[in-house]
């Protein structure tokens, strides 16, 4: 989740909100959240799990 | 009741006592969606205004304030972290509570720095970027 943050702190083009799923099961349910973390770019469901952060970064550059 | 241990509490003001810049808090409560089967029985947005009025007692470099239905805010309750008061992108919806108590308070002190801790290639993959990004990331309390 930090890493998400910190994108966001470093980017003015990223934003980053932690969901807390069984808070918003409607929400989670939507997006099939099934496992933790999942990752959703503009949306869209991207990856689940925790990845390093030069993977991280591939991913939401490709996801841009 | 306390919302950290003793040895906890005393990492926190050591962590809060190091920020480079304030960082607020802004709290915004409103209409909450009801939660699944197994989420703790309890007033999400009272819990909320406490764990982050008590996180703002710990420092003096973190405050915090809190709205009824702000603009902005998909969901109730929710915190937005915001150096130096302002709104960087920073959210957490929901209630931050046990594990992820963590992830709300090393937000704050990803805020409260004056640089970024990413590494240098990945500023430079962010600084790439020509549209803008919503991330989401979906967790659960453990």
């Amino acid at each position: 989740m930090l890493l998400a943050f910190r994108c966001a702190l470093a980017s003015e083009r990223v934003t980053a909100a932690a969901i807390e799923a069984n808070e918003f099961p409607q929400l989670s349910q939507e997006l099939g959240v099934w496992a933790v973390p999942r990752v959703v770019v503009d949306g869209e469901p991207r990856w689940d799990g925790s990845v390093p952060e030069p993977e991280f970064l591939r991913r939401l550059v490709a996801a841009a | 009741m306390p919302i950290l241990g003793t040895e906890e509490e005393t990492k926190v003001r050591e962590w809060f006592a190091g920020l480079a810049r304030p960082v607020e808090l802004f709290v915004a409560l409103g209409p909450e969606e009801t939660p699944g089967a197994g989420t703790r029985d309890l007033d999400f947005g009272a819990e909320m205004v406490r764990l982050c009025e008590g996180l703002a007692e710990l420092g003096d470099g973190v405050t915090c304030r809190i709205e009824d239905e702000p603009d902005g805010f998909p969901r109730f309750p929710a915190v937005s972290i915001r150096p130096d008061g302002q709104d960087a992108g920073v959210r957490y919806d929901g209630l931050p509570w046990g594990y992820e108590l963590g992830s709300l308070v090393g937000g704050i002190v990803e805020a409260g720095r004056d640089q970024p801790t990413l590494r240098p290639d990945s500023l430079a993959a962010l600084e790439e970027l020509d549209r803008d990004l919503t991330l989401d990331v979906f967790v659960t309390p453990t």
